[in-house]
């Protein structure tokens, strides 16, 4: 019965049961249960396993013969085969270095005791506001064949290959400082749940800071690590805007591809297969962690609220290393923040140039911007819609993330996997599916036809944040420790009083994070809202890409910054809400 | 002291934040009702305008004008593959009214699908027969542009006789731009431009066709993302590029450069940007209406001097910017066949992304 041999330092946290058989019949012994189980069951049906059949069954067999060209087609091409390799090293990579990165900032942040944490968390929070905008160009105008640090280059050394920042390696340096948004997250919200007394117990048995790390923290982080290593992946594997800007002629990865064929009618199976192939990856990586994480669950996981206090380091060296490698990252991280944001007061044309003066600011875009009389419709629309769907994923996910902590059998695997579904296919082909599928009336939805309708996006929304809060919740889940829950039943606790007053604060941090994440995600989307957005409802990403694509090209540029601009001060806010109580992600919520 | 500063100023933030998203709920809430369930209601309600030509402010000019006319128009802009998808997929309940801008190939494949329905406007007389659809009159031209091979001339002074030699010639290697997003219709027609002498009537392409467009994109310089062709001229990374004529005189205005065309022997694609009413529409006598007035010669000719437009009806061309019309003239039209087009640059688009690609 002992899951948690895999270390000898043993945690004091609880030790958790796993749950047998006879789960199915505890967890549909509950009127909750039942009603959860039979909500998700539909929602899964209509909106998951209907649509993306109906789009499938249109692709791979339109006139209701199957045809499997498009693995022959597929095969044939080394291009094609070559990028799919490209996407899925790309994965690999950054499975690992993010993870280092990851780990270290969080570390710096919630662990060691560092000057100015504060500041640097801010810093490497910064990656929460990020766009590919601001990937694509903010690098580019750093590093690129005109950036500054290029030219300052080769001011020293004139023969500098101008295109040095290109390739695989320039694609997983940016991408590893554009994705720990995650782990400054969920990371940093499992760190701060660890039990200070276990460290103080380690430590009062000799260990040293490096086995309290390796023995103690690193292990009790594991079911997190292990849920953010997973987004990492996929992040690699539908990577799309870095190897567009600095991948170069020799490092193109199969997103972009993916996305053409996804629009045009005749090669759809083609990008459906692609993404498929995609899926499979991500489903061994999937099946793999499961697997890993069902075979020991143990942590150290605090039941009383000492947070873990910040931990001196024993060596000067490793205090003067650990504090340069920090504000270096610091520095990496904030200047394409701070790029984007003087970018958008410039002329354009200086910004292009590489070089500029004070003559070049201008307050033009912004006041092109602001004083369009429509401007700030779409930013409502989206506001609502992502503000809408995150909440509600967020409060589903909840109870389905629950349902499936508990019950233990091949029905609850079977239904977790469906739920991932929306992760195999790209936005763009989920959205499509939904068009297709309810133009008609349809039975699982009482009989009305829901495209052209305002609730079809929301729908999107949720359908895509499904998976990504499912993980996490389910990660933050282990965190919860039986007995709690039991100990509030034996007192008399109903089922939803049970999940509102004692496992939602324990994962309270976790919830606001995901919702945090999935509203700035959805601010700016435009693969779903090109396909499903009502006439009446403009949303920002459309808007975005109609002020952009005018045929002032100079003018266009200056735009996009202002609107990257303004969509981080609303991802600020919306990460300032969340954090404003939890300094640098020591305190527990 | 401190925290009670902080919640202080918490509060009225957070009350605020809150009244903003219950507005905008009430606002989006009153506003769901009407149109939910059978698409936009028969009586009233605007008229749905699906276009992928509204930036730069064409789409307010052209609300604007409609509004003074006594339409109420609610413009739908999408990029045009991306609105061509929409269109069909919302075939069996349709959301837009009537759709315009989109290119002859993209109507052809609306056509297909039977996504939009034939209506023959009052100025049917006003615009040649063969720049629209002369076989069913399902869509009708509204404006021109010739999608040309560009460079400064005021730079660059080495060039080709033929834009073909870009590709053949090792001297222009590398310095032309390519663009490879070939999901976008721009470079579709690029593609159906170079591979027209080479096609015949049921679409199959020749070996010698294969090669050009291998060529093409094998010594071109790939377009970067986020970086405007004029930019790049400007850097003198690439000396010639692939751009609509209509986007011309903006950038001269704006880089200073002196753009002439390179000649081609074969002609160069033009796009017709089309109109036409969408089938299974609520509004079908309105939205003959608004086609009647819009490219009805004086409102084209109007859009024309305020946008550089070239149009194709005949009574409005008078009116056009005579640059526009110099340099549109200047081009010879490409003999393309747009329904063999409209049936096979999936295939085309598909075999290149493949195979052809660097």
């Amino acid at each position: 019965m002992s899951t948690d041999t895999l270390t000898p330092v043993r945690p004091a946290g609880p030790r958790r049961v796993r749950r047998g058989r006879g789960s199915t019949r505890r967890v549909l012994g509950s009127p909750l249960g039942v009603v959860v189980l039979v909500a998700t069951l539909w929602f899964a049906a209509a909106f998951l396993v209907l649509p993306n059949v109906t789009l499938l069954q249109a692709t791979f067999a339109p006139d209701g013969r199957l045809s499997l060209s498009a693995f022959e087609r597929l095969l044939s091409s080394e291009r094609a085969l070559r990028s799919l390799g490209h996407s899925v090293l790309l994965a690999a990579t950054l499975a690992v270095t993010v993870n280092v990165v990851g780990v270290f900032i969080v570390l710096v942040t919630g662990w060691f005791r560092v000057r100015a944490r504060r500041v640097l968390w801010l810093g490497y929070a910064t990656t929460f506001v990020y766009g590919g905008i601001v990937l694509a160009a903010g690098y580019s105008f750093i590093y690129g064949r005109y950036g500054f640090v290029t030219n300052a280059l080769a001011r020293w050394y004139p023969d500098l290959d101008r295109d040095w920042f290109s390739g695989f390696v320039a694609v997983v340096l940016v991408m590893t400082f554009a994705t720990t948004t995650n782990h400054m997250l969920f990371l940093s919200a499992a760190l701060a749940g660890i039990d200070a007394q276990s460290v103080e117990a380690a430590r009062l048995m000799g260990a040293s800071p490096t086995t309290v790390l390796r023995r103690v923290v690193l292990p009790s982080l594991r079911p997190m690590i292990f849920a953010v290593t997973v987004l990492t992946f996929l992040t690699g594997l539908g990577a799309l805007t870095a190897p567009l800007v600095l991948g170069g002629r020799d490092f193109q990865t199969v997103a972009p591809m993916i996305l053409t064929f996804a629009r045009s009618e005749s090669s759809r199976d083609v990008a459906a297969l692609l993404a498929i192939l995609l899926g499979l990856a991500t489903i061994v990586l999937l099946a793999l962690m499961n697997r890993v994480e069902r075979g020991g669950t143990y942590f150290a996981v605090a039941k009383v609220a000492t947070p873990i206090t910040p931990q001196p380091f024993r060596t000067r060296w490793g205090a003067v290393l650990v504090q340069v490698l920090a504000w270096l990252l610091w520095v990496v991280y904030v200047v394409p923040v701070l790029c984007a944001v003087v970018f958008s007061f410039v002329d354009p044309r200086a910004v292009m140039a590489g070089s500029i003066g004070l003559g070049d600011l201008t307050l033009e875009h912004w006041v092109t911007v602001l004083t369009d009389a429509g401007a700030l419709a779409p930013f409502v629309v989206s506001v609502v819609y992502s503000g809408l769907a995150s909440v509600v994923v967020v409060l589903a996910m909840v109870l389905v993330a629950r349902l499936l902590s508990r019950w233990r059998s091949w029905m609850a695997s079977a239904l977790e996997y469906v739920l991932h579904l929306p992760w195999i296919l790209p936005t763009i082909l989920i959205a499509l599916g939904l068009v297709m599928t309810f133009d008609r009336p349809r039975l699982l939805v009482a009989q009305q036809v829901l495209t052209g309708t305002v609730v079809l996006l929301g729908v999107a929304y949720v359908v895509v944040k499904i998976p990504f809060t499912l993980r996490l919740l389910k990660a933050a889940f282990a965190a919860v420790p039986d007995e709690v829950d039991d100990a509030a039943r034996i007192l008399g606790a109903g089922q939803l009083t049970t999940v509102r007053r004692v496992v939602v604060p324990f994962i309270a941090p976790t919830m606001a994070a995901v919702a945090a994440l999935n509203f700035t995600s959805l601010l700016d989307d435009y693969d779903a809202a090109v396909f499903l957005y009502h006439p009446l409802f403009e949303p920002l990403g459309i808007a975005i890409k109609q002020s952009t694509e005018g045929e002032s090209a100079v003018q266009s540029m200056g735009i996009t910054f202002v609107y990257t601009v303004l969509l981080m001060v609303v991802q600020g806010l919306v990460l300032w809400a969340v954090y404003r109580r939890r300094p640098a992600g020591t305190a527990r919520g | 002291m401190e925290r009670r500063i902080g919640l202080g100023l918490r509060q009225p933030a957070a009350l605020l934040l809150a009244g903003t998203v219950l507005a905008a709920l009430t606002a989006c809430g009153g506003g769901a009702a009407a149109p939910e369930g059978e698409g936009a209601p028969a009586d009233g309600g605007p008229l749905v305008v699906y276009t992928n030509s509204n930036s730069d402010g064409r789409g307010e000019w052209v609300t604007e004008q409609a509004a003074e006319a006594g339409f109420d128009i609610e413009i739908v802009g999408l990029g045009g593959a991306d609105l061509t998808n929409r269109i069909i997929a919302e075939v069996n309940n349709p959301v837009g009214d009537v759709v315009y801008g989109l290119n002859t190939m993209y109507f052809e494949q609306l056509k297909a699908e039977q996504a939009i329905t034939a209506h023959e406007p009052t100025w049917s007389g006003e615009v040649p027969q063969e720049a629209g659809d002369p076989v069913d009159g399902a869509y009708w031209p509204l404006v021109d542009q010739a999608i040309v091979m560009a460079y400064d001339s005021a730079r660059v002074t080495d060039v080709p006789t033929d834009v073909s030699q870009l590709w053949s010639d090792p001297r222009f290697q590398g310095r032309y731009e390519v663009n490879t997003s070939l999901g976008q219709a721009t470079p579709q027609l690029v593609v159906a431009g170079i591979l027209a002498p080479y096609t015949d009537e049921q679409g199959q392409v020749s070996d010698e066709g294969w090669a050009a467009v291998e060529a093409y994109f094998a010594n071109g310089n790939p377009a970067v993302e986020g970086t405007d062709l004029y930019a790049r001229f400007d850097r003198a990374e690439v000396d010639y590029g692939v751009i609509p004529s209509g986007s011309v005189f903006s950038r001269d205005e704006e880089y200073g450069t002196q753009t002439a065309v390179v000649p081609s022997a074969s002609g160069v694609p033009y796009v017709t940007e089309q109109i036409g009413i969408i089938a299974g529409t609520d509004q079908e006598q309105r939205a003959a209406e608004f086609i009647d007035w819009f490219g009805s010669a004086e409102v084209q000719g109007a859009f024309a001097q305020e946008f550089d437009a070239m149009p194709v009806n005949e009574v409005a061309a008078e009116q056009a910017n005579p640059e526009v019309v110099e340099l549109v003239g200047s081009v010879q039209r490409a003999d393309i066949d747009y329904a063999v087009v409209r049936e096979h640059i999936g295939e085309w688009v598909e075999r290149i992304e493949l195979e052809y690609l660097p």
